[in-house]
């Protein structure tokens, strides 16, 4: 299909999860089986639009399509522009294929809701997945806004579904204030950049950006770094993140692990590059320090926790680290790996949670200490668990190796060793830490468990399908490098031919190459070692849990709103400042 | 409730240090003596002509930058549901579901009895049993046959007949205020204000008539689906520009003479569908809020 | 100093005070007012900078005598306010009823004692 055909179809991923969504609560008052039908055939639908765009943009374009045609009149866009460029569409086709997985999980795994609560249920969910991909997509900065504001909005009533548990309650109103601090901080960043330089297009906005920017640009660009980090949760906005991820339902957890804090990432990894370009060179530093202290951080909280699902959040705060680490890098590996990273995070992530979510629904069992076992005793979640934290590990032939091993490549490359002593400790924690949970659903059952349900044949499809996608993602490596990761990476790094897209209804974007060895001995020997060391880091977790130092590092994740918007407000105002004095 | 500043040193030190950093910026901005954006000249000398009506900003919101108001109304189709949501009421499952477990086990947790209840608690208790007490059907409709300088509380559900007459008088005409203020496009209004006015006619009507009049209408079951199925107007109107003009939201109607009340083809069509869906989707919010009961902590 | 910039001030010291309810109120009820006053600077902000010195609103239907339609404000960042007004009803909606809900189960507004996740 040619580009011209292919325009206009952009809006179909869009609008056609959020036609979805409208239709879902009057659909379930009919049958909860069509709802689910229709809401699964409208995402897949939504997918195959993508897939049909993919061949085109992934071969080094940008797609681009002006709504209305209003489009560039001397160089100014007023109407809204939709450009998909490999690193947006690669996002948008991840979120609408594990979308759809998880909304087969979600609709089977709660179908005993009443017809009202599904409904309701189903319609936040599509209204979510439609956000990520509209974000993605954009090329509007006020439309990136729109979109992002559309998935926060969903989240919040996402996480207090279940109005019986008081958690999800208090994790729903961190989110909430953490959240819109952030989103009111991107407007005010969006209307300051249009009152200043004219624009709105991200094309026109790089070109009017280019050469010195001045202070209010540099304020604009601290102010979209904050709001996006708290979306990502990256440290020190991530307060709401451990919260909200254990407290949600098991396939809410999923999206927002697997789906929306990438979303975070994907449009700082859009602002530093595509639209800031030279000036944003100056925030990479920023990424790397934040994205160093998630990564070790998080991982050293996972280390302690009891609760399964809050484990795994403070691990993807650790993996937002990694993806932060891997945007700051600025070479073409470092870039590709976090593509990469950012799919396979998608996928291991969102099993885990799902194997989680699943527990809880089947025993109502939050703690691992009331776990014991249960691995043994559910084969599938068993299985499906274990996977996923093999993932995570970094083991070949599964995709965590080649996404790590690329991103440590991209740090060797720009010669930042002290970040790659860094990322490989966070590895060995975080490789102790899922270890840690592993252990424990595979030891000898201790019995406090009495009743479990089986797992119902879609929430089986669902695991499957995420498990062999794992598996693919690390065997499909050469190809998956080739032609999705690379692109991707070109698109970040040739900005100039981004503004030109935007501004003229497409073009080329020029190409790099990355190749990864998988057979390379340091990165081998590397993964052996991080597993090797976690076992001694494991021993010392669990021997000494209430170490001084450790209640003292864990006293700094307080419970308390107030807290987490002080450690919010201090990035702003640092990052703001940092900004400013450097230029 | 006397409350304990929650580190106020703290609170201080990074207001303030915002404050700065906000001022540094303020101090850079445009002083507005430039032209206007070469975006807003072109909105006004050349799209607006082009839509063939005179309403710069509602050109820009419902024609140019449509697909905007398009994620806009989703936005709020999505609090609607979150405060739907997060306001209902318990309904029949089916089976085992685990997260009642956990909730049960929580609720147990907080609500531990550690000494005596604190002042809160009791204040807390003493109202939702006045709430309880309140829902009797033996409270009488209207106040009117009480007696002038009776004692209250008043427990009737609606007012007094004269509060009564004067609704009765003026809603309509908010009701006109409203329909005019998103029916004639061409001048300031649109969806969004028009919508908000019939909320206010709604809660004008709920207040002095009382819930049990307004409840055929004003039910969720006959609401929710006028709501949804304006959503799904606009996503059709935009699906149908695709199709039949190349372009989500692309014009497809006629465009009709510049002041008149068709005038800016399809523009007025989502207007118009953008009013009932806002109106809707706030009135399903207010209500839920007004309706919510204690039962998911028993 | 145009007294413009006094406008740019006023939105800036409305999204300190509401930054400062954040910090250190523990009634949730206030934070929530908070988030309004943070929102309430966001419109105070986009409308300042859609100004121009001798400008009139942007309604082209009636325009006010000796008022060419050049000198209009910018009815772009008006749209973006129009935007920024739903948003904020939105958000003040969903957040009061999650209040409600947390004042039900906790039987508190009190946010230090709603802190049972943490660590």
């Amino acid at each position: 299909m040619s580009a011209d055909t292919l325009g206009p179809l952009l809006a179909l991923p869009v609008v056609l999860p959020l036609t979805g969504a409208a239709a879902a609560p009057l659909l379930a008052r009919l049958s909860a089986r069509l709802s689910m039908a229709v809401s699964i055939l409208l995402l897949a639908g939504s997918a195959g639009v993508l897939l049909a765009a993919a061949p085109y943009v992934f071969g080094g374009h940008v797609l681009v399509h002006y709504f209305g045609g209003w489009g560039p009149v001397d160089g100014h866009v007023l109407g809204v522009t939709f450009g998909a460029d490999s690193w947006g569409l690669a996002f948008a086709l991840v979120t609408a294929v594990v979308g759809a997985i998880l909304l087969l999980f979600m609709l089977s795994e709660q179908g005993d809701l009443g017809p009202r609560e599904l409904g309701w249920f189903s319609c936040l969910f599509q209204l979510l997945l439609a956000g990520l991909i509209g974000g993605a997509l954009t090329a509007d900065m006020v439309n990136l806004f729109v979109w992002f504001e559309v998935a926060a909005l969903a989240s919040y009533a996402l996480t207090a579904f279940f109005l019986e548990r008081p958690l999800a309650l208090e994790a729903a109103f961190k989110m909430l204030v953490l959240t819109n601090v952030a989103s009111f901080v991107v407007f005010m960043a969006a209307a300051l950049l249009y009152a200043d330089r004219g624009a709105l297009n991200m094309g026109q906005l790089q070109q009017a950006l280019a050469g010195r920017p001045g202070i209010v640009e540099l304020a604009a660009l601290g102010l979209l770094l904050v709001g996006f980090a708290t979306k990502a949760g990256l440290v020190p906005c991530h307060g709401w993140l451990p919260d909200a991820h254990s407290a949600a339902p098991g396939p809410v957890s999923a999206l927002f692990s697997g789906l929306m804090v990438n979303f975070g990432i994907v449009a700082i990894g859009r602002l530093v590059y595509s639209v800031y370009a030279e000036a944003g060179r100056a925030a990479l530093t920023l990424l790397l320090v934040a994205g160093l202290i998630s990564a070790v951080g998080g991982a050293f909280f996972a280390l302690f926790q009891d609760d399964l699902k809050r484990l795994l959040a403070y691990d993807t705060i650790a993996q937002m680290g990694v993806l932060a680490v891997g945007l700051a890098t600025a070479t073409a590996s470092g870039l590709a790996g976090t593509t990469y990273h950012l799919i396979n995070h998608a996928l291991f992530k969102a099993l885990l949670f799902l194997c989680a979510g699943a527990i809880v629904h089947a025993t109502g069992a939050t703690k691992l200490s009331e776990m014991t076992g249960l691995g043994r005793r559910m084969r599938w979640l068993g299985v499906a668990f274990g996977a996923g934290a093999v993932a995570i590990a970094g083991i070949p032939p599964l995709n965590g190796y080649v996404s790590v091993g690329l991103i440590h490549e991209g740090l060797i490359e720009s010669h930042q060793f002290g970040a790659l002593a860094a990322m490989v400790l966070a590895q060995v924690l975080t490789v102790a830490a899922l270890g840690r949970a592993a252990w424990r659903l595979y030891a000898r059952p201790s019995g406090t468990i009495e009743r479990t349900e089986r797992l119902r044949p879609g929430m089986l499809v669902a695991l499957v399908a995420l498990g062999v996608g794992c598996l693919a993602f690390g065997v499909l490596e050469p190809w998956l490098t080739a032609h999705v990761m690379t692109p991707s990476a070109s698109a970040l790094l040739d900005h100039a031919g981004y503004a030109r897209a935007a501004l003229s209804g497409g073009g080329p974007i020029a190409g790099r190459s990355v190749s990864f060895d998988y057979l390379n001995p340091a990165e081998l020997l590397a993964t052996f070692g991080t597993v090797v060391a976690a076992i001694p880091v494991l021993r010392f977790a669990q021997r000494h849990p209430d170490a001084r130092f450790i209640t003292r590092v864990r006293a700094v994740q307080s419970g308390s709103v107030n807290d987490y918007v002080a450690y919010q407000a201090a990035g702003l105002v640092l990052a703001v400042v940092a900004l400013i004095v450097t230029q | 409730m006397k409350e304990r500043n929650h580190r106020p040193a703290v609170g201080w030190v990074c207001t303030l240090a915002t404050a700065a950093v906000l001022a540094v910026v303020v101090f850079s901005l445009p002083r507005g003596t430039g032209p206007l954006p070469a975006i807003a000249r072109y909105a006004m000398q050349v799209a607006l002509p082009r839509w063939g009506t005179t309403e710069p900003v509602s050109e820009i919101v419902y024609g140019t930058r449509g697909f905007d108001t398009f994620g806009e109304t989703f936005l709020l189709l999505a609090a609607v549901v979150g405060v739907a949501i997060v306001a209902r009421s318990r309904e029949a499952r089916r089976g085992f579901i685990g997260e009642e477990v956990a909730g049960r086990r929580e609720e147990a947790a907080v609500d531990k009895p550690d000494g005596p209840p604190s002042r809160d608690e009791r204040v807390a208790e003493r109202a939702e049993e006045q709430e309880r007490g309140d829902e009797s059907e033996t409270a009488p409709d209207t106040p009117d046959r009480t007696p002038i300088g009776a004692p209250g509380p008043e427990t009737a559900e609606a007012m007094t007949v004269v509060v009564r007459a004067s609704v009765r008088f003026a809603a309509p005409i908010l009701t006109i205020a409203g329909l005019y203020l998103v029916a004639v496009g061409y001048s300031p209004g649109g969806g969004f204000p028009a919508g908000a006015a019939m909320l206010g006619v709604a809660l004008l009507a709920y207040v002095s008539l009382g819930y049990r009049r307004v409840e055929p209408v004003l039910r969720p079951d006959v609401v929710e689906p006028i709501e949804l199925a304006g959503a799904l107007a606009i996503a059709g109107l935009g699906l149908a520009g695709l199709l039949l003009a190349g372009s989500f939201l692309a014009n497809i109607l006629p465009l009709a003479a510049p002041e008149t009340i068709l005038s800016g083809g399809t523009m007025q069509a989502f207007s118009v569908v953008e009013f009932v869906e806002v109106a809707t989707g706030l009135i399903i919010a207010v209500f839920g809020l007004l309706g919510m009961r204690d039962e998911w902590c028993r | 100093m145009p007294v413009i910039v006094a406008n740019y001030l006023c939105a800036a010291l409305l999204f300190c005070l509401g930054l400062f309810t954040l910090l250190t109120r523990r009634n949730l009820i206030k934070m929530v007012m908070g988030l309004s006053l943070m929102e309430a600077s966001t419109y105070v902000l986009l409308l300042s900078l859609a100004y121009r010195p001798g400008s009139t609103a942007p309604v082209l239907l009636d325009m006010p005598p000796g008022k060419s339609p050049e000198q209009v404000a910018d009815p772009v960042l008006q749209n973006f306010c129009l935007t920024a007004i739903v948003i904020g009803v939105a958000v003040t909606g969903v957040s009061l009823a999650v209040v409600v809900r947390l004042a039900q189960h906790y039987r508190t507004l009190d946010a230090d004692e709603i802190r049972e996740l943490r660590g």
